[in-house]
């Protein structure tokens, strides 16, 4: 089993309602702040993005790095936060 | 080469088929990404278009053994002094190389696009197979010495590659690439290494001495364990 961190299990743990985009897994000030300004202010519009990606992680981490700006570490956890999210609700 | 800008959101659909790429539906958000993907597929689509040597296409050790014939050649004319010597030995850890090839290849195959970006110029007749080469040569030797790959982030393994691929291939890539500009400037460090080889050495003769030290000072055990008590 991976180590997750404790964001990861909280995110994952309930329906992700209206938290910000910085309550996602591997999404800090920065990276939240670049997300919102692309319009992405809510974790689940990036939800709706990586369900628009068909849930593909790959596409979904090359899509992050592009955007946000992130490094391969953050925006693959971002995309198996998201992923596991997506396994316990969707 | 098109403007992928310009195409209605229906020919890049049709071009995402043509490539095979999985994707989704093209909404504004979505379409950057595919554009970037089609520009990568199509540029390595023409690669093998330019090159001009044959039968490049099925496998991968046929081609670069063949090219790796032709370098053996032109070295052997320079002479025998040293030159030889590496390039031969270099020889049979290649054909291990080609066997054990397939795994270590097929795990990288998602960080090859990432690579391949980064090398987005000119030469690219010659740049992905360099780069295969590449990342072979990493593979293997990151498992002969895991205390220097562990923990290593991922940013710092092109340099390995770099590095890497001038101390082993530093002879024939001038030879036989013609635009190997890049090549020659990776040549300028003399040995290649990250950590200098009397370095290593130096930590080994340490290590190996402490264990002496260790093992010498151990309680010996040659007193009998029958000994009565007295």
């Amino acid at each position: 089993m991976s180590t997750t961190s404790q964001k990861h299990r909280d995110f994952v743990a309930e329906p992700m309602g209206d938290k910000p985009v910085t309550a996602l897994s591997g999404i800090g000030e920065v990276l939240g702040k670049k997300l919102e300004e692309q319009g992405f202010d809510r974790a689940f519009v990036v939800l709706g993005q990586y369900l628009l990606l068909r849930k593909d992680g790959e596409l979904f981490t090359e899509w992050l790095k592009d955007t946000s700006g992130a490094n391969t570490r953050n925006a693959t956890s971002c995309s198996q936060c998201l992923r596991e999210w997506c396994d316990a609700f969707l | 080469m098109a403007a992928l800008r310009n195409k209605s959101d229906q020919e890049i659909k049709d071009l995402l088929n043509e490539y095979g790429i999985k994707h989704g539906p093209l909404v504004d958000t979505t379409r950057p990404l595919y554009e970037k993907k089609l520009k990568e597929a199509m540029a390595k689509a023409k690669v093998p278009v330019t090159k001009p040597s044959p039968d490049r296409t099925f496998y991968r050790e046929d081609q670069e053994e063949v090219t790796y014939v032709t370098y053996q050649t032109p070295v052997r004319s320079e002479g025998p002094s040293g030159d030889g010597k590496p390039y031969m030995r270099s020889r049979p850890e290649y054909s291990e190389r080609d066997r054990v090839d397939d795994k270590p290849y097929s795990r990288s195959r998602p960080e090859y696009s990432e690579r391949d970006r980064v090398d987005d110029k000119p030469y690219s007749r010659s740049r992905p197979e360099y780069s295969e080469r590449d990342r072979v040569d990493d593979k293997l030797y990151s498992r002969s010495r895991p205390e220097y790959s562990s923990g290593r982030p991922y940013v710092d393994e092109p340099h390995v590659y770099n590095t890497l691929s001038s101390s082993s291939y530093s002879k024939p890539t001038p030879v036989v690439k013609s635009g190997g500009g890049v090549v020659k400037k990776e040549n300028t460090t003399s040995s290649g290494r990250l950590i200098p080889l009397w370095i290593q050495f130096l930590v080994f003769l340490i290590l190996a001495g402490f264990l002496y030290f260790i093992f010498t000072n151990m309680e010996s055990a040659e007193s009998s364990p029958f000994n009565r008590i007295q």
